[in-house]
């Protein structure tokens, strides 16, 4: 699953970029799921990535239903026509939206008509992964704890004139009332930026 | 929010508790930020306020001031903690709101339990606890997190039982329970799946031995192994057991799923317990059967451990009555020996678990707490709830600051309400008379188009003239009003109340509040007043509270000014200055009354002293009267508490028959036969009289009062000399009088170690007790008895009181005033029944209540002994009436007033007029002296007025300016010779009497200190301070500032330092002195000063 994207090349393409992207939506995803415990513990393994240790399913068909998103993302960022990727994460008894992990995604369409790749690093881009990925691991120290049985949806906010594929649906924004929202790092391979947020239901704080 | 700030929580994040409720950011930041930079003021500010509301929060539900401080403190220290304090304030909360069955299905109160639950050593005794007190047993929470813990700990068997009881009860909601619950029943099916897989492999690590798993401490945390990578952690524990050792990543199911993350950690060593058959009948821990409810209290040992009391080890400090406690220890123990290489020492060392019995389980506090409070006696007197109430100790001026900023807040409000409403009215007030206005404009109008009723709509005319007039003067009343109110809102703290009008009045003289409340005249403030008012009816507008203020500052000076014209405002004073006596009806004494409630509404009108009240906690223990902060009521209420016991006026106190003599036998010297038979039989009544003699421990310490002091001292004895007379005139009494005679030696020793005999003279005497005065006049002197004046009556003594009739002899006589009462004697001023007219002149009546006639005995010492020398400075006329019980002695033709009264009531004396008082006073003294008689208490009271200041037409040669006949304390020297303690008189009580007659060797030394505070009583208005100085005398006060200061300051060195010289030189000598200064100038100014005196003093108070 971990493709190695351009590791000998100095320059960042479009299409490397939209690897990269997606490879992280992939992680991201997959470590949203294992903290928040939305799937089983028991169902994930430890792989090593951007020098951390991740953690990904092994349930093939979640497995299957992600590699399908990611694909489709990848090709979305590619044609730059993707804005925003959002993991909602509702009750299953009641469809109450309990957090919002939100992806806004920046594209530099200009980068469709150049041919020569942007001078970025590699390790740069995974040092900014990185910290994105270890926020999203600390967010536990804030968020409140999931104490019924969740379900996860991925929403995509592509530009309007996309035809939607099979498989997908249209679907509201899912916003939480009343909610807190705490940005995270963002990291940007110059070509697509990614901002990280994540929402919460707000309590009754004094 | 910034990039930067988001970096905050990420870079502390190991240093974040979660919550279950998760966690607001910008708090969590702020806090975090806070941590480093240490400014905690906001967060102290919030905190006290939070403290201060759980004081005086007066609504209905206290608990939601503590769910709100407990959140907030849960939210402001993330790292938890000893700071955040939060363990502390669970405590307090749940001790605050123990036994509150309001809050039993209030999920924020079961919430307050189960967070308390989790500082507890064992998290179980609690929900256990909960359980039998029915707390949030309707509730699902309490049951799923039961169950977590139950689960986490592996007793999975147990986690079900519990979610069968809230199923059971159908604790809501009810659908997250089942939730739960199914999500438990999954879980366990699927571990009891993997571990029947896995059983295989479980048996060969147990078979390997060493295998047995134990954390490695400070390990490699690198992932192992080739195939399969696997995390180096060990787990053990309940981690394990849960897992079942599916070790690759399952572990973290538990934690995942548990809601308290804590006692998975917590209870390391235990958890691993339910493997070991021992720990698992654990019938504490087992809630009761649900089919057995009415057997829920007294089934398991749990509730025997939670009330100690009932069982035989009751003790606070019993460490851990549960049984697990042995197991759990001896498990623990096992298990290091069984792995000993495993494990280094030091490093253990450092992760050691931690000794729960060091620390008391907060449970158990809360436990003990509540047994505390059942079983207090103690009443605490200050408002211990409020110093106590939060997690922070809040001192009583921080307790009153909050009521008076909460007073002060309520009373702006109001302030601030009352003038809307008055802007209102008057609004509505123009409204109208605009309306009105219209009206008159349109009916003129019609009126106009109408002339021929023209005369009609004249006066209407005028009418709207008025109005208009008056309309506008309302308009610009207004704008008037607000620029006013607005002024007296400015000057506010420094001349509150004024309107502007009273402002220009007191501007006119600078410190005006001063002068007004030092100026006593009333007029000035009646002044005010109608201005006030004039100042615009607006009076309301202005702050209400001020008025008090005002007011009451005049109304102290005020009674000050009665105090100087008026006689009846002393008589309140009198009355607190005279603990013994018995109020009465009488004319003057319901002046008093007229007078007092006054005061008591006076003082009522200063608020601070309710505060003090709430704050002490004294509204709580109403002991005194209604209203405890009226001082009034105290000091109304002072004289009942230092009066002796004895509820009847205590006149003739016991009767002497009333002796007995079981005590007799004590002492040798009254021992007679015959006696002995009646001992039983007066046995009971002896008892009696001995309670009824029984004085308060007030009037036995008090030093204030000299004659008070010297009752109690006198108090055991009774009875004179009178037994021969009696045995011979009434021979069918003889024995009760040789009884009564007895008595006063009995109950010497009780009255502090009286000996009644002077021949014994290495002990303690007191000269004046009456039982000694027996034994003097017994056999009764021929002078006594023979005398004309002496009349013996076989009857008993009539009952005197105030406003009585008595008849003494032939006469009748009314009781007009009581000068001073104790258990011996009273002191009377009569008139004659039959001439009600109260007069300047009429009878002092002295009562004993023994038949001991002293005063009698020793005015006819003194006429015997000094002959012509005999003058109206004593009692001329006297005549002495002896009953069985007790005496009277009348003295005829004495003045209704005393110079104490005078020394009282005057605020100056003239000097003219001390000196001419010093002069007889001394004149008495010495001839007091030359008679070899020591009066021993001299005071302002004894001497009463003689004609020489009394009657302004008297002859000045003739007459007296002072009478004495009162000789209750006095000694014939010549009777009892070998008296040489001055110890004993009540003067020697006084502090200046303590200090002068310490080392004093002559009695007549007594009087001369008498003599000296008298003189100075009437210089200065107060009791005479000394100080020693190169063994010289000298008095407090400076002198230099009388008029003849170099004689006073001679009379009271000489006085003073008299000590061992002959007395009676020395009195003649400062006598002559001040008959030097006596010449005709002076003899002027005197007759002026005398009748400036009588007019002032004398007419008025008699009027």
């Amino acid at each position: 699953m971990a493709k190695q994207v351009g590791r000998d090349q100095q320059g960042i393409t479009l299409r490397g970029s939209a690897e990269i992207v997606a490879e992280f939506f992939s992680y991201g995803i997959n470590s949203i799921l294992y903290q928040r415990g939305i799937y089983p513990p028991e169902t994930f393994t430890r792989v090593q990535k951007y020098g951390l240790t991740l953690l990904v399913t092994t349930d093939p068909e979640l497995k299957n239903y992600l590699n399908n998103v990611v694909e489709q993302m990848k090709e979305w960022l590619y044609k730059c026509i993707v804005q925003r990727l959002v993991v909602v994460i509702s009750s299953i008894e009641n469809n109450e939206v309990l957090e919002r992990w939100q992806f806004d995604i920046e594209c530099d369409k200009t980068a469709k008509d150049e041919s020569a790749p942007r001078e970025k690093s590699q390790k740069a881009i995974q040092d900014e992964i990185r910290s994105v990925i270890r926020q999203i691991t600390a967010t536990v120290t804030f968020l409140p704890l999931l104490e019924t049985a969740c379900a996860f949806d991925l929403l995509i906010y592509t530009d309007k004139d996309l035809a939607v594929p099979e498989k997908w649906e249209e679907s509201g924004p899912q916003f939480i009332a009343n909610s807190e929202e705490v940005r995270l790092r963002s990291f940007t391979t110059t070509i697509h930026k990614v901002n990280s947020m994540v929402a919460y239901k707000k309590d009754s704080f004094p | 929010m910034s990039q930067d700030c988001n970096d905050e929580w990420e870079l502390s994040k190991e240093n974040v508790q979660p919550l279950r409720q998760g966690r607001v950011m910008s708090t969590l930041q702020e806090a975090l930020a806070q941590q480093e930079t240490s400014s905690h003021t906001a967060v102290q500010l919030k905190k006290q306020e939070f403290e201060s509301e759980i004081r005086f929060y007066t609504g209905d539900d206290p608990l939601d001031v503590w769910d709100r401080y407990i959140k907030w403190t849960e939210q402001t220290f993330p790292q938890g903690g000893k700071e955040s304090n939060l363990a502390a304030i669970l405590e307090r909360a749940v001790k605050a709101l123990n036994e509150q069955r309001q809050y039993y299905k209030d999920p924020r109160y079961l919430n307050l339990w189960l967070k308390f639950g989790n500082l507890c050593n064992e998290p179980l005794d609690l929900y256990s606890y909960l359980h039998s007190q029915e707390i949030g047993t309707t509730l699902a929470l309490l049951y799923i997190t039961w169950a977590e813990v139950l689960e986490a700990r592996g007793s999975f068997k147990k986690a079900d039982l519990i979610f069968q009881e809230g199923l059971q009860r159908k604790a809501e909601p009810l659908d997250k329970l089942q939730s739960h619950h199914r999500q438990f029943q999954t879980r366990v099916s699927r571990q009891a799946l993997l571990g029947l897989e896995e059983a295989p492999d479980e048996n060969d690590t147990d078979l390997l031995g060493t295998a047995e798993p134990q954390r490695s401490s400070l390990a490699d945390l690198k992932g192992r192994g080739k195939k399969k990578v696997r995390a180096p952690i060990n787990r053990v524990g309940d981690a394990l057991k849960a897992t079942n050792q599916t070790r690759s990543s399952r572990s973290l199911n538990s934690q995942q799923l548990s809601n308290n993350l804590g006692f998975a950690v917590f209870d390391e060593n235990s958890a691993s317990g339910p493997e070991i058959p021992v720990l698992t009948p654990q019938p504490w821990i087992a809630p009761p059967a649900p089919r057995a409810k009415e057997n829920e209290l007294s089934a398991g040992p749990w509730n025997a451990g939670r009330r100690p009391r009932s069982t035989a080890h009751s003790g606070i400090e019993v460490p851990y009555p549960l049984p697990s406690f042995t197991p759990y220890v001896e498990e623990s123990a096992q298990q290091q020996v069984m792995t000993p290489c495993k494990i280094e020492p030091s490093i253990n060392h450092v992760l050691s678990a931690r000794k729960p019995e060091k620390e008391e389980d907060p449970l158990q506090r809360v436990q003990n707490h509540q047994q505390g409070t059942e079983e207090k006696k103690e009443v605490v007197m200050y408002c211990k709830d409020k110093v106590y109430a939060g997690v922070e100790e809040f001192s009583l001026e921080e307790i009153r600051a909050e009521i008076y900023r909460q007073k002060a807040k309520k009373k702006t409000e109001e302030e601030i309400q009352a003038i809307a409403q008055k802007k209102e009215e008057i609004q509505r007030k123009i409204e109208e008379l605009e309306k009105k206005l219209k009206k008159k404009d349109d009916k003129q109008q019609q009126l106009r188009e109408q002339p021929t009723e023209i005369t009609e709509a004249l006066p209407p005319s005028g009418m709207q003239g008025f109005t208009f007039s008056s309309a506008t003067e309302v308009g610009e009343k207004q704008s008037q009003l607000q620029s006013e109110f607005q002024v007296s809102e400015d000057t506010q703290p420094h001349k509150p109340s004024c309107s502007e009008e009273v402002f220009q009045s007191l501007d006119e003289c600078p410190d005006t509040q001063r002068g007004n409340v030092f100026s006593d005249s009333e007029d000035e403030q009646e002044k005010l007043r109608p201005e006030a008012s004039l100042g615009g009816k607006d009076v309301g507008l202005l702050p209400q509270r001020d008025p008090a203020m005002f007011f009451s500052i005049f109304d102290e000076s005020s009674t000050l000014a009665n105090q100087n014209t008026s006689c009846s405002a002393d008589h309140t004073q009198k009355s607190a200055r005279r603990p013994l006596a018995v109020r009465k009806p009488s004319d003057s004494l319901t002046a008093k009354e007229n007078i007092s409630p006054e005061a008591c509404d006076e003082l009522n009108g200063i608020e601070p002293l309710t505060e003090d009240a709430i704050l002490t906690g004294s509204y709580k223990h109403k002991t005194l009267c209604a209203n405890p902060e009226d001082t009034c009521d105290f000091v109304r209420a002072a004289h009942l508490a230092s009066t002796p016991f004895h509820g009847v006026v205590a006149q003739r106190v016991p009767d002497p028959a009333f002796a007995e003599s079981v005590l007799k036998e004590d002492c040798p010297e009254s021992k007679s036969a015959p006696l002995n038979q009646e001992m039983l039989v007066c046995e009971g009544v002896y008892n009696e009289a001995l309670c009824v003699k029984k004085l308060s421990p007030i009037m036995e310490a008090s030093v204030e009062d000299t004659r008070s002091s010297g009752s109690s001292v006198s108090s055991g004895s009774s009875l004179s000399s009178v037994t021969q007379i009696s045995a011979i005139k009434f021979p069918h009494i003889p024995e009760k009088l040789e009884l009564a005679q007895s008595l006063p030696a009995e109950t010497a020793p009780d009255s502090g170690g009286i000996t009644e005999n002077i021949t014994d003279d290495d002990e303690t005497q007191f000269l004046w007790s009456a039982e000694q005065r027996k034994k003097l006049l017994d056999p009764m002197p021929e002078s006594l008895t023979a005398s004309a004046a002496f009349h013996l009556d076989p009857g008993t003594l009539p009952v005197m009181g105030l406003e009585k009739d008595v008849e003494l002899g032939n006469e009748t006589y009314c009781i007009k005033w009581e000068y001073w009462t104790n258990e011996e004697y009273k002191m009377f001023f009569a008139i004659p029944a039959n001439f009600p007219q109260l007069d300047a002149k009429g009878f002092a009546i002295k009562v004993y209540s023994q038949p001991v006639p002293w005063d009698f005995y020793i005015t006819l010492q003194l006429q015997e002994r000094l002959n012509t020398d005999f003058d109206q400075s004593f009692s001329e006329n006297c005549s002495c009436y002896m009953y069985r019980d007790g005496c009277a002695i009348l003295h005829r033709d004495i003045n209704h007033f005393t110079l104490g009264d005078v020394i009282r009531e005057c605020k100056s004396i003239t000097e003219e007029v001390i000196l001419l008082v010093v002069y007889n006073l001394l004149g008495v003294v010495e001839k007091l002296h030359k008679a070899e008689i020591v009066h021993g208490d001299l005071s302002p009271e004894v001497f009463f007025l003689g004609d020489r200041i009394c009657d302004p037409f008297a002859n000045d040669e003739m007459t007296r300016a002072l009478k004495i006949v009162d000789f209750s304390h006095s000694l014939d020297l010549r009777l009892q010779s070998q008296v040489s303690l001055p110890n004993s008189f009540p003067i020697s009580q006084t502090p200046h009497g303590q200090q002068l007659l310490a080392k004093s060797s002559l009695p007549y030394q007594v009087d001369l200190v008498g003599i000296a505070d008298i003189v100075h009583l009437m210089l200065f208005g107060d009791h005479v301070q000394v100080y020693q100085e190169n063994s010289i005398w000298k008095i407090g006060q400076n002198l230099s500032k009388t008029v003849d200061s170099d004689f006073w300051s001679k009379l009271f060195g000489r006085i003073l330092n008299a000590d061992g010289k002959s007395t009676v030189p020395l009195l003649r000598e400062l006598r002559e002195e001040i008959s030097d200064m006596f010449d005709s100038c002076f003899q002027e100014r005197l007759c002026e000063s005398l009748a400036a005196l009588g007019e002032t003093f004398l007419l008025e108070n008699f009027l």
